[in-house]
């Protein structure tokens, strides 16, 4: 019975083509939309879960701005004795401090500006490697004494990405008008920004701006093994409010494990994402209301059909399951070409990203996302044709049958 | 063959069927009475507007008298839910109709497998039994053409086909031949015959060719929503009706099911 009801129902869908596909587009549109939403924010996720595990559940960071979120302002730092006070917190186990300012490179008469790094050469300069989970790929790390030295991010050697030609170890590199030697470079960190930051040792950052000395942008800790970092973390921010005098809730820095600073970056792309869900939602909600008024159509002028039916023996509950597999397959066509065209979509945008060095930005295709736009889509074709198909089943067969 | 009151199979008690147009009353049936036997041909005539395809859809359960009882095997079908109508209508009732109504957008083979569908008979079976079906009605080497490929003759066959898929005992014909040529006509009309002669199928036929009508055993003439009176053809009408179609079964070939 499901397989002659499935055949009907591909056979009157055939029968007005034009009508079928453009229904068909209307909720594909929504379908494609969410699948793309949901493959780039499932995609995100799994890069930030895989980055939180990576980098361990230890690791908390300070922030001399009030979050990650509200940029840099040069005005508020760390100063040498609040690095030597955090570091005597309960808990914390070690600590890293680093400075960070615009800088100015030139190289073959070409300017580009990148955040200058100054960081640490000694044993805590793990923690750094650690947060930003990269190693170097060429040349060497960093040493004490490498004061007129430097290493690179990663897209300095990419040719045409930041300079034409890529940089190459040994190179000496004009840095706002002091010629640097570059050493080494980091593995790609997947976002641009981050990726052409400029690293320096203390003493060459502290030479190229002795402003700056001592007033460190970030500190990045480690909570030690038999304690919470979260708790740790609330320690050390109290203390810190103290020492400056601030009362809660006032303060102008942050101090946050980077599982909870992660968290914030998640949070604000999930509200990003359900906005544009949401959009999507109500374009699906239009598909529906699309897919009753064609099947409306379909059923008044098969009225005569359906009386035929009745006269042969179909029941009402026959006519209304015969409706509702003809919308609900609109729907499954809809779901699967959705899907595909998402996916298309995804994958471009996915590859775009990337070449703009937003690695991050790479969507993932999970089963479930798949069968689920397939079924939702199924789902909303037969919601929206089981009004049409119960007015249908309603229909008296002398009424019917006298139809043109 | 003697018929008891055992056979009878239809009867309508003081029906009427009432439509409301407005302000006015329209009476399609007045307290109409009738009977047919079981194997019984009975044939329906009247002018237009008299009331005939009211009382075969009356008769076929698809619709409900305004007034009166109505009983198909001793059932009184004039209450009934619509899917018990949808039951008795897939089961006991063949219709054939003057506009042939077969679903367009389906094969002839699937047109005939659609009333054994909504039965829940398994595929293949209702496959083979629609073949046999076409085979019959002389459809055999058609059935994957769909009924626009078809004449109108070939459509009416498909149509009787499927008429009898669900094997009813009940074949209602509204006007079969209204929309065929002579010729077609008669020649669906003696195979209404055979079917009533060789299966023992109880037939109600409305017509307007009164030659045709001296098909059947017995007549009911109707106006104005009321039978005003029956009749029997003779057999020299009877053998009239099919000399004059030229079609006139030879004695031999009649062979009475037992
Ligand atoms: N749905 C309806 N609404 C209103 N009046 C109706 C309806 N169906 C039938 N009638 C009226 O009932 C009367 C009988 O109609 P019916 O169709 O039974 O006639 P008929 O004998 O079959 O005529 P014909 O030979 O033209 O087919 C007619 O006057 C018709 O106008
Ligand atoms: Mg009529």
């Amino acid at each position: 019975m499901i397989r002659d009801i499935i055949t009907y129902a591909v056979n009157n869908l055939r029968n007005r083509k034009m009508r079928s596909w453009l229904t068909v587009l209307s909720i594909l549109i929504g379908i494609a939309a969410i699948f793309t939403l949901v493959s780039f924010g499932q995609g995100l996720s799994s890069y930030v879960n895989g980055l939180a595990s990576k980098m361990g559940t230890d690791k908390i960071i300070a922030l001399s701005s009030k979050s990650l979120t509200s940029g840099i302002n040069e005005e508020l730092f760390f100063t040498q004795d609040e690095v030597n006070l955090l570091g005597k917190v309960k808990g914390v186990a070690e600590l890293s401090p680093n400075y960070l300012k615009g800088v100015q490179v030139t190289k073959d008469k070409k300017v580009v500006y990148s955040f200058g790094i100054g960081m640490s050469t000694g044993k805590d300069r793990r923690l750094v490697e650690e947060v930003f989970t990269v190693d170097i790929i060429r040349g060497r790390a960093l040493k004490t004494g490498d004061r007129n030295k430097v290493v690179l991010g990663y897209n300095y050697l990419v040719p045409d990405k930041i300079f034409k030609k890529p940089v190459k170890v040994g190179d000496k590199l004009d840095i706002n008008g002091r010629l640097f030697e570059v050493v080494g470079f980091f593995d790609e960190l997947g976002n641009p920004s981050d990726d052409r930051n400029v690293y320096f040792t203390y003493a060459g950052f502290e030479s190229l701006f002795p402003d700056l000395k001592d007033r460190y942008y970030q500190i990045i800790m480690r909570s030690s093994a038999d304690t919470v970092p979260a708790t740790v973390a609330a320690r050390a921010k109290e203390k810190l409010r103290k020492y400056r005098g601030l009362k809660e809730g006032e303060e102008n820095f942050d101090i946050q494990t980077f599982e909870q600073a992660l968290q914030t970056f998640t949070s604000i792309i999930t509200v990003i994402n359900s906005i544009l869900l949401l959009i999507a939602l109500v374009s699906l909600i239009i598909a529906g209301v699309n897919i009753m008024n064609t099947m409306y159509t379909a059923v008044l002028e098969r009225t005569k059909e359906i009386g035929i039916m009745k006269a042969v023996g179909a029941q009402n509950k026959d006519i209304l399951v015969i409706v509702v597999v003809e919308s609900s397959l609109l729907g499954v066509i809809g779901g699967i070409i959705g899907v595909m065209l998402g996916w298309g979509i995804s994958s471009l945008g996915g590859k775009i990203a990337a070449g703009a060095g937003y690695a991050l930005l790479s969507p993932v295709f999970p089963l479930w996302l798949i069968l689920g736009c397939i079924f939702f889509g199924g789902g909303i074709g037969a919601l929206a044709g089981y009004f049409p198909a119960r007015s249908a089943s309603r229909l008296r067969p002398v009424d019917s049958l006298r139809y043109e | 063959m003697s018929k008891t009151n055992k056979d009878i199979l239809i009867r309508l008690q003081n029906v009427w069927k009432t439509y409301t147009m407005g302000a006015n009353k329209v009476h399609a049936l007045r307290n109409m009475n009738f009977e047919a036997k079981r194997g019984e041909f009975v044939a329906i005539m009247g002018p237009s507007g008299s009331g005939k395809s009211t009382m075969v859809n009356l008769v076929g359960c698809l619709d409900i008298p305004t007034k009166g009882e109505i009983f198909l095997k001793h059932q009184n079908i004039a209450h009934l839910s619509e899917s018990k109508l949808a039951q008795i209508r897939g089961q006991t009732i063949g219709f054939i109709f003057q506009q042939f109504n077969l679903i367009p957008t389906i094969s002839a083979l699937e047109n005939v497998m659609l009333p054994m569908t909504f039965q829940n008979m398994v595929r293949s079976e209702r496959e083979k039994r629609a073949a046999k079906l076409l085979d019959l009605v002389g459809l055999g080497d058609r059935l994957h053409h769909r009924p626009t490929e078809l004449s109108g003759g070939q459509q009416q066959r498909v149509a009787i086909a499927r008429s009898l898929s669900n094997d009813p005992e009940l074949i209602l014909a509204d006007e079969p031949t209204g929309n065929l040529d002579s010729k077609t006509g008669v020649n669906v009309m003696s195979f209404l015959e055979k079917l009533n002669r060789e299966q023992g199928k109880t037939i109600v036929m409305v017509t307007h060719d009164e030659k045709l009508s001296h098909i059947a055993e017995r007549v009911a003439h109707l106006m104005d929503g009321q039978i005003i009176n029956e009749t029997r053809p003779t057999a020299k009408e009877r053998r009239q009706s099919f000399l004059h179609s030229g079609l006139a079964p030879k004695e031999s070939s009649i062979s009475k099911k037992s």
